[in-house]
């Protein structure tokens, strides 16, 4: 604890169960902060932000905390605002197709309380069992399922937030459709926590599908399993579709494609995925209980890896892209995991502990090139030490590009003392 | 009063031809598809390119001189009214679709290509751009990005932000910024999705990036009669309820049926209470039991027939009829005017049931002919406007109707825009501090208050006079 501070001072904000000092476990990117604290209510949220503020101290939200590896190093953290007490579910109308959250309730909890209306939320980021509702606007993480239900700016229809005054602001509504004013929900999502505190959030659900199939297909290379894709793509809407390789067996490449809908619709479907794919000679076969292997393979594009990257580019260049990545690996001598998603063209990397010496020349060589395109390469996980390496090459988001200024203003109005997360967003910001 | 020699300069930018300002020549520029209030630019700014959009901006922000924005001009919400703006920009003329890319489904067209021009540059590939506002084959993207355009089909496929990748805007200050672009995934705030819907406030966007979809295997489409609109509402929020998501679901009510049979010969029963226009699309194999589940349903909750579509002509006609049913009901009055509330989709046999009441309350006539499926509701509400008695009642009513929506948890505009129309119901909807966000935000793209002042948030500066109409155009 720096000299000075008394001793808890978030009394008059929370009770004082609610404050703890905080442990090497709380640490962001190494940078350990003196207190976590877990408000309870939008009034304790603003309050704790309040005694921030006046203290001059940092905060940082943190849902159950299993995406925190995700941003630059924070220029300071003293504060971990928790938000696991707020977990909520305010109002779900399964009528009207729509839930109102609170920021901490995880994934988990609220797909079962969907899934008594045959509904889902149908976001699917890596571990999304530990993920919250709060954790996946603010990382905007996404899954396999978001080649045909899109991300959580395509859900979300209201935010409630609080700014760095303590000042509670609503943005969107209630209803499916609404363009009254700005659409404010849109500035919270992938925002990574920077321009103020998500309390909770409404988004439109859907029907969950009444069936789900999967076949695997096994493919001779990359560039083949991505043509195959394309033609998948077109030919039936997937509902979601993955290039996997194999860590053990680098040069065997596997399509996962998922069908949802009526029992009718997914035995056409997968029907039409298996003529393709053997009409250019990969073996395909259906795999059992479609919608477990769909979340494994969520989990496992960011699993047990120690480095994840993620990159982004236009679906048709996916091939080569993951060409790049295997000639770049290849150089450093070790085997990516590799999960691409052709329809959307975003793919993660792992690597092993291995190629961490090399992460910073690694990202130099791949990045330029993807972003040359209008794509991107972000590293979504590192150890403290090797984002610190990677800063002297750039940073973990990448080139900002023409659009900084803009955003610099938009962190500057609305966190004009930033107080949030210093440093840890695209361009320092 | 622009200064003198500054026509010249815009001339010098544009050309001769690119610069209105003859008073005869700036009357169809007075109001957009919002008639109640009316008032000419002094001049109107037509450029070419995307470049010279930029130069005339630049221009206008060395000159001091604030503008509104104008696409085709079909906007519902009074969005390209000049208010206290000398000059008009009008992307018009921003005709070119500049690229294709069938395999990544994309699309970069500029402000003024009309919304309808891209599905059909796509359509040979079989693929579409979703948003299909009644206006399409009039309104230009640049519209629909300003305003979030909606439209039937949106209820399966989503709004205008849903579609749209990235933006070219033209700041007040004439800078140009290139937001978001092909990929989807791009590091930062997701400021594209903050401009879609800005309604011109942030500047002026010259060209975008769109997704296309592809265009469904087939369709299904059905007209589900019913006596009455009380049973037509509990239909629409029964077949929501039970899990089945349309590609649309509008409900016609009887007043509309008759004016848009009059006009179109679609095929609507004249006599019944309501109809609701379903359509169902996606792989064939899954289409003919969910007809089947859909026409159960529909007749479970009183529909006395459901007529299904029996080619693609006939489906054509239905569509037509319906996206033209605002034309039509200009054989029913002098004039008329509608709202755009929504409500939860649960709230729709209410929010007709609370219409009905006004409409009754005020001795008006009012027709409806809404999205259904989403809870969009479009009163239509009946007047004349030399009966100065009736034009007060009318306003009334449809402040209430607004009211009611609010109260039953909706919003105040599902798809139209504030503009200049709603401002006044702004406070009602977002709290001081929820409004004061919003002005925040505008500053950081627009801090003089160039682009399109006076729209969508309340100001001190101008009070909303929409309060007396003075006239309105025959439609």
């Amino acid at each position: 604890m720096s000299a000075g501070l008394p001793t808890n001072p978030f009394a008059e904000a929370v009770r004082a169960e609610r404050v703890a000092e905080a442990t090497s476990a709380d640490a962001v990117d190494g940078i350990l902060p003196e207190w976590v604290v877990a408000p309870e209510s939008a009034d304790e949220v603003a309050a704790t932000l309040g005694v921030a503020r006046r203290r001059g101290l940092s905060v940082v939200s943190r849902g159950l905390g299993r995406h925190m590896t995700l941003g630059n190093p924070p220029r300071r953290v003293d504060v971990i605002l928790s938000l696991e007490r707020m977990n909520r579910i305010l109002a779900y109308e399964p009528a009207d197709m729509t839930v109102r959250v609170e920021a901490g309730c995880s994934l988990r909890a609220l797909a079962a309380t969907l899934s008594e209306g045959h509904q889902w939320l149908p976001l699917d980021p890596p571990h999304a069992e530990e993920t919250t509702v709060g954790g996946v606007l603010a990382t905007n993480l996404s899954g396999p399922l978001r080649a045909s239900q899109g991300t959580a700016r395509d859900l979300l229809i209201g935010i409630r937030t609080v700014g760095p005054d303590g000042t509670i602001v609503s943005g969107g509504g209630k209803v499916v459709k609404n363009v009254a004013g700005y659409d404010l929900p849109k500035m919270h999502i992938g925002a990574l926590g920077t321009l103020g505190v998500i309390l909770d959030a409404t988004f439109k659900v859907r029907p969950r599908p009444q069936d789900e199939g999967a076949l695997e297909i096994t493919c001779e290379s990359e560039t083949q399993a991505a043509h195959l894709c394309l033609q998948l793509r077109d030919a039936s809407e997937p509902l979601w579709l993955q290039i996997t390789n194999d860590a053990d067996s680098p040069k065997d490449w596997r399509v996962l494609a998922g069908a949802g809908g009526r029992r009718e619709d997914v035995t056409t479907a997968l029907e039409r995925y298996r003529q393709l794919s053997e009409a250019i000679g990969a073996r395909a076969r259906p795999v059992p209980n479609a919608p477990r292997i769909r979340q494994q393979i969520a989990d496992a594009s960011a699993h047990g890896e120690d480095i994840v990257l993620r990159a982004a580019t236009l679906p048709t260049r996916i091939g080569d892209v993951l060409t790049d990545i295997l000639r770049e690996t290849d150089r450093i001598g070790t085997v990516p995991r590799l999960h691409a998603d052709p329809i959307c063209g975003v793919l993660r990397v792992g690597l092993d502990a291995n190629a961490s010496e090399h992460l910073a020349a690694w990202v130099t060589g791949l990045r330029p090139k993807l972003e040359r395109e209008g794509g991107s390469l972000v590293v979504e996980r590192a150890s403290a030490a090797q984002k610190k390496r990677l800063l002297e090459a750039g940073d973990v988001w990448g080139e900002p590009g023409p659009a900084l200024s803009l955003m610099r203003g938009l962190k500057e109005a609305f966190d004009p003392s930033t107080l949030f997360a210093p440093g840890r967003f695209v361009g320092g910001l | 009063m622009l200064a003198p020699g500054f026509s010249q300069r815009l001339r010098r930018l544009v050309g001769d031809e690119g610069v209105v300002d003859r008073p005869e020549s700036l009357l169809v520029y007075e109001c957009d598809g919002y008639t109640l209030e009316r008032s000419a630019p002094e001049m109107v700014v037509l450029p070419r390119t995307p470049a010279e959009v930029a130069q005339v901006i630049r221009a206008l922000w060395e000159e001091g001189v604030p503008f509104v924005p104008r696409g085709a001009g079909t906007g519902l919400s009074g969005g390209t009214l000049p208010v206290e703006t000398p000059v008009m920009v009008c992307t018009s003329r921003l005709q070119e679709i500049e690229s294709i890319d069938l395999a990544n489904r994309r699309v970069v067209a500029q402000a003024g290509v009309v919304n309808l021009w891209v599905s059909r540059a796509v359509s040979d590939a079989g693929l579409l751009f979703a948003p299909d506002p009644s206006s399409q084959t009039a309104c230009t993207i640049g519209g629909n990005v300003a305003e979030n355009s909606g439209g039937p089909h949106t209820l399966k496929y989503g709004v205008t932000t849903n579609h749209v990748l990235g933006v070219e805007l033209v700041l007040p200050t004439g800078e140009v910024v290139t937001l978001g672009g092909p990929v989807e995934e791009r590091s930062g705030y997701d400021l594209t999705g903050l401009v879609v819907g800005s309604e011109g406030t942030f500047g002026l966007v010259t060209r975008a990036t769109l997704r296309l979809v592809r265009a469904p295997e087939a369709y299904r489409t059905f007209l589900a009669v019913f006596d009455s609109v009380s049973d037509a509402s509990e239909a629409v929020s029964g077949i929501i309820a039970a899990g089945i998501v349309p590609a649309a679901l509008e409900m016609l009510d009887g007043l509309i049926l008759r004016a848009v049979e009059d006009a179109f010969h679609a095929g609507f029963p004249v006599d019944a209470g309501a109809v609701l226009l379903i359509e169902l699309d996606g792989p064939a194999a899954g289409l003919d039991s969910q007809s089947e589940e859909v026409t159960t349903f529909c007749k479970k909750q009183g529909a006395v027939d459901v007529r299904t579509a029996a080619d693609d002509a006939q489906r054509a006609l239905l569509w037509k009829a319906r996206k033209r049913a605002f034309g039509a009901v200009g054989r029913l009055a002098p004039n008329y005017c509608t709202q755009d509330g929504v409500v939860p989709r649960t709230q729709v046999p209410e929010i007709l049931r609370r219409i009905s009441a006004t409409a009754e309350k005020h001795q008006l006539r009012i027709g409806n002919v809404f999205h259904a499926g989403d809870g969009n509701i479009h009163p239509i509400i009946l007047f004349d406007e030399r009966n100065a008695d009736e034009v007060k009642r009318v306003l009334a009513a449809g402040e209430e109707i607004l009211e009611a929506c609010i109260a039953l948890g909706g919003s105040v505009t599902g798809e139209h825009g504030i503009g200049v129309e709603k401002i006044a119901q702004m406070p009602q909807l977002f709290s001081p501090e929820d409004l004061h966000a919003m002005t925040t935000l505008r500053s950081v793209f627009d801090p003089e208050r160039r682009a399109n002042p006076h729209k969508l948030l309340p100001d001190s500066k101008v009070c909303v006079e929409a309060r007396a109409p003075r006239r309105q155009a025959a439609m």
